[in-house]
C-alpha cells in the first residue's frame, strides 16, 4: 500500500512544480509588475499603486476589446457546440465511410491556427470577393475583413470552421460512452427519434455538453492567433481582443506593467465566468 | 468528486490568461543563445539581428563576404518577422543581439533610453557618417550619447508609373492643387489614381507623415507634450487632405494589404503609390520591366515648402554588454565599408548615410533635387508614442469620415500615454 502511494506522489509532485515553476510563478510577477511602472525593458521602475487599475477603467480602448472579445466568445462557443454535436450525431450512425469522415472532420484541428489564418486571408482578399463580384453583390464583392462592421464575422466563420474538429472528437467519445440497452428500450417503447434525443442522447451527454462548453468558452475568450493572422486587431480597434490589447500594448506600446493591470483584471474575470458556468452547467448533470 | 475539481479547472483556465502573456517571449529566446563558447581555438559567434524583411537577402550576401574573409568570426543574421515587437521581448529578457540593426524608430528611442546600446559618440566607427543623420537621431532620442551609426537612410513621397504618366498626358504635379488634378484626370479616365492599401493599418502613416511633416512640422508634438497646442486646433488640414486621397484609391481600399499593393501596382492598377522608396525593389520584383518614377509629396500649395520624408532606415548599433564587443564592431566597421554600403543601397534602393557615397539609380532622380538643396525632413510618427497606435487610429478615421472625432481622439489617446508613463 505505502509503494503504490510512493508512485503516486512521484506522479504528482514533479507536475505540481512544473505547474508552479510554468503557471503560478509567472501569474504572480505579472500581478507584482501591475502596480509598477515598468515598460518591460528599462532597468528600474518605480511601484505606483493603484495608478495602473485606475487608468484601465477609464481607457475605452479596453472597453472596446472586452466588447469585441465577449460578443465572439459567445457566438464562438455557440456556434461550434451545435454543429460539432450535429456532425458528432453524423459520424455516430450508421453511414458508410464513417472512419474516412470522422478523419476529414478531425484535419482542420491539426493545422496551425496561424496557417489557416493566413489561408483565409487570402482567401478573403482574392477569391471570396471574386465571386462576390460574380453574384453582382457590391457587399459580397469586398474584403469582409477589412470592414469595420463586419470583419469580426470572418474571424467567427475561421475560428468556427476550425473549432468545430475537436469539440465533435469530445462528442463522438461522448456518444460512445451512453449504453446501447438505452436505445433498445426506447425503441421498444416506440420513442421517436427526436423524442431519444433529447431523453437519452442529450442528458447523458451532459457532462461532455459542460466540458466543451467551457473549453471552446474559454478559447474564444482568449482569441489572439485568429486576429494576428487575420486582421491585426483593425480595421482601426474593431477586432482587438483583450489578449491582443495585452500583448500589442505590452510589448508593441512598451506599457508592460499597464497591460498587467489589465492581464490581472481580465484573470479575476475568467475566473469568475469559468466558475459560474460550471456550476451552472453541473448542476444539469447531477439533476439526472 | 466534482466539487474538488472545479476551482482546480477553474484556476488552471484563468492562469492560462496570465501567463500567455510572458510565454510569448519565450518563443524567440530558443535559437539565439549562441553569444557563448569562446573557448579557445573556437569561433567566435556574432548575432546579427535587423527588422527589414525586404533587405534580408541583401545582408545575406554581406555576411557571408564577411564570415568568408574573417575565419574566426561567425556572424548569423536574424530577422524575425515583427522584428521590433521581438526585439522589445528580448530587451525584457536581457538578451540583445551583439549587432542590431533596426530603424531610427521609437522602438530604437525607447530601447536606447534605457541604456541598452553602446555609446559611439567618440568612437573611430562614427565619422564619416553623414552629420545630418547623426544629428537627426540625437534630435530623435533627446539625448547627448549617440547610441547607434545611420546606415542607410530612406525617403518616402510618391511612386509613379512612368508609362501611365506618359499616356496619360499628365506631368509630375509639385504643389497639392495640381496633385489632386492629376489624381482627378486617372480617376475621369477609368482608372485608379492611387492604390491604397489600408488593411495593413501601417501604410496610412506614409500619406500621413508626408502631409503632417510637411504643413505641421514636427516640432508641433514637442509643443503638443509641453501642452500648447492640440490636434484638434491644428491638425484640421492633414485630416482633410488625407481623407480626400481616399477618393481616388482602387475599390475596397480597407481589404488590401501592403504586398497586394506592391503587386497591383507593378502590374498597372495605379497611376500612382503613396509609398517610400522600400517598396520599389518588391515592386520591380513583381514586374522588372516597370518604369517608375519619384516625386516628392506635394502636400501644400507651395512648391518650395514640400519636403521629401527622410529617415534613417537602417542603423545599426551595438549591445553595451556584448561579449564579443571587438568582432561586433569589426562586422559593423565591414558594414560601414563604402563598397558595402553601396552593395546595400543599389540593391535596396535606399540612401546612404556614409559619406562618399552615392545613390545613383536613375529611379530617384525625382528626389535628388530635394536631397541636394536638403529639403529633407523626419517621419511625423517618430515623434508620436507607440502606445498611442496613431496607425489604427488613422484606419477607423478612414473609414467612418469624422474629422472631429479623429482630431479629438488623437488628443485623448495622446493625453491617455502620457498620463500613464
Amino acid at each position: 500500500m505505502a509503494k503504490r502511494r510512493v508512485a503516486f506522489y512521484l506522479m504528482t509532485i514533479p507536475a505540481l512544480l512544473l505547474f508552479f515553476a510554468f503557471h503560478t510563478f509567472p501569474a504572480i510577477q505579472g500581478i507584482y509588475y501591475s502596480f509598477t511602472n515598468w515598460d518591460g525593458f528599462s532597468d528600474s521602475f518605480d511601484y505606483v499603486g493603484f495608478k495602473n487599475f485606475v487608468n484601465i477603467f477609464q481607457d475605452e480602448n479596453v472597453l472596446n476589446s472586452y466588447l469585441f472579445t465577449f460578443k465572439y466568445a459567445i457566438i464562438t462557443t455557440i456556434l461550434i457546440n451545435v454543429i460539432s454535436l450535429l456532425i458528432a450525431l453524423g459520424l455516430n450512425a450508421k453511414i458508410k465511410a464513417k472512419n474516412f469522415f470522422r478523419g476529414v472532420y478531425f484535419l482542420p484541428n491539426i493545422l496551425s491556427v496561424l496557417i489557416v489564418g493566413f489561408i483565409f486571408n487570402y482567401l478573403f482578399a482574392n477569391v471570396f470577393p471574386i465571386w462576390g463580384a460574380k453574384l453582382g453583390s457590391e457587399f459580397l464583392s469586398q474584403n469582409i475583413l477589412g470592414n469595420s462592421d463586419w470583419a469580426w464575422i470572418g474571424i467567427v466563420i475561421v475560428a468556427v470552421w476550425q473549432g468545430i474538429a475537436y469539440n465533435t472528437i469530445l462528442y463522438l467519445a461522448g456518444l460512445q460512452t451512453i449504453p446501447h440497452d438505452l436505445y433498445e428500450a426506447s425503441n421498444l417503447d416506440g420513442a421517436s427519434r427526436w423524442r431519444e434525443f433529447w431523453s437519452i442522447t442529450f442528458p447523458m451527454l451532459a457532462s461532455f455538453f459542460t466540458i466543451n462548453m467551457v473549453l471552446a468558452m474559454k478559447g474564444g475568450l482568449m482569441v489572439f492567433d485568429q486576429i494576428v493572422a487575420l486582421t491585426g486587431g483593425g480595421p482601426g480597434r474593431s477586432t482587438q481582443s483583450i489578449a491582443h490589447l495585452i500583448y500589442t500594448g505590452g510589448f508593441q506600446g512598451g506599457e508592460f506593467a499597464y497591460q498587467s493591470a489589465n492581464a490581472v483584471i481580465y484573470f479575476i474575470v475568467i475566473v469568475v465566468i469559468s466558475a459560474l458556468q460550471l456550476k451552472f452547467l453541473q448542476k444539469r448533470e447531477m439533476d439526472l | 468528486m466534482k466539487k474538488t475539481i472545479k476551482p482546480v479547472v477553474v484556476s488552471v483556465l484563468a492562469m492560462s490568461v496570465l501567463s500567455a502573456c510572458g510565454s510569448n517571449s519565450s518563443n524567440n529566446a530558443a535559437g539565439n543563445t549562441n553569444s557563448g563558447g569562446n573557448a579557445s581555438g573556437e569561433k567566435v559567434k556574432i548575432e546579427f539581428f535587423q527588422n527589414k524583411s525586404e533587405a534580408k537577402a541583401t545582408f545575406d550576401k554581406l555576411v557571408a563576404k564577411f564570415n568568408e574573409a574573417n575565419p574566426n568570426i561567425v556572424v548569423t543574421q536574424v530577422n524575425p518577422p515583427d522584428a521590433e515587437t521581438v526585439l522589445k521581448t528580448r530587451a525584457a529578457k536581457k538578451d540583445i543581439p551583439d549587432v542590431v540593426g533596426i530603424g531610427a524608430t521609437d522602438t530604437y528611442k525607447t530601447l536606447s533610453a534605457s541604456g541598452l546600446f553602446e555609446d559611439f559618440t567618440t568612437d573611430p566607427l562614427a565619422k564619416n557618417i553623414q552629420p545630418a543623420y547623426v544629428q537627426m537621431l540625437k534630435d530623435l532620442t533627446g539625448s547627448s550619447e549617440l547610441n547607434g551609426l545611420p546606415f542607410s537612410s530612406n525617403a518616402s513621397g510618391v511612386i509613379y508609373n512612368k508609362a501611365m504618366f506618359a499616356e496619360a498626358g499628365v506631368t509630375v504635379p509639385t504643389t497639392w492643387d495640381e496633385f489632386i488634378a492629376v489624381a482627378q484626370k486617372f480617376k475621369d479616365s477609368g482608372k485608379n489614381a492611387f492604390y491604397l492599401t489600408f488593411k495593413d493599418a501601417w501604410t496610412t502613416l506614409t500619406p500621413f507623415n508626408s502631409l503632417t511633416t510637411i504643413i505641421k512640422g514636427n516640432d508641433f508634438f514637442k509643443e503638443r507634450t509641453a501642452g500648447t497646442v492640440t490636434f484638434s486646433d491644428s491638425f484640421n488640414e492633414v485630416a482633410e487632405k488625407l481623407l480626400k486621397l481616399t477618393e481616388y484609391g482602387q475599390k475596397d481600399i480597407f481589404g488590401k494589404n501592403y504586398n497586394d499593393g506592391n503587386t497591383a501596382f507593378a502590374k498597372g492598377e495605379s497611376a500612382m503609390y503613396l509609398q517610400g522608396v522600400w517598396a520599389i525593389p518588391e515592386i520591380v520584383k513583381a514586374n522588372p520591366s516597370i518604369e517608375l518614377g519619384v516625386f516628392p509629396f506635394p502636400a501644400t500649395n507651395d512648391a518650395a515648402d514640400n519636403k521629401v520624408i527622410s529617415g534613417v532606415d537602417t542603423l545599426l548599433t551595438i549591445s553595451k554588454n556584448t561579449k564579443h564587443k571587438e568582432e561586433a564592431k569589426k562586422f559593423v566597421d565591414f558594414l560601414l565599408q563604402p563598397e558595402n554600403v553601396s552593395l546595400y543601397i543599389s540593391e535596396q534602393k535606399a540612401f546612404p548615410a556614409v559619406q562618399g557615397v552615392t545613390q545613383d539609380d536613375p529611379t530617384m532622380d525625382g528626389f535628388k533635387e530635394s536631397f541636394e538643396s536638403g529639403k529633407l525632413a523626419d517621419f511625423a510618427d517618430h515623434y508620436i508614442p507607440s502606445a498611442m497606435k496613431v496607425e489604427t487610429i488613422n484606419q477607423s478615421f478612414l473609414q467612418k469620415k469624422d474629422i472631429n472625432a479623429y482630431l479629438k481622439q488623437l488628443d485623448t489617446e495622446w493625453d491617455k500615454v502620457a498620463n500613464r508613463k
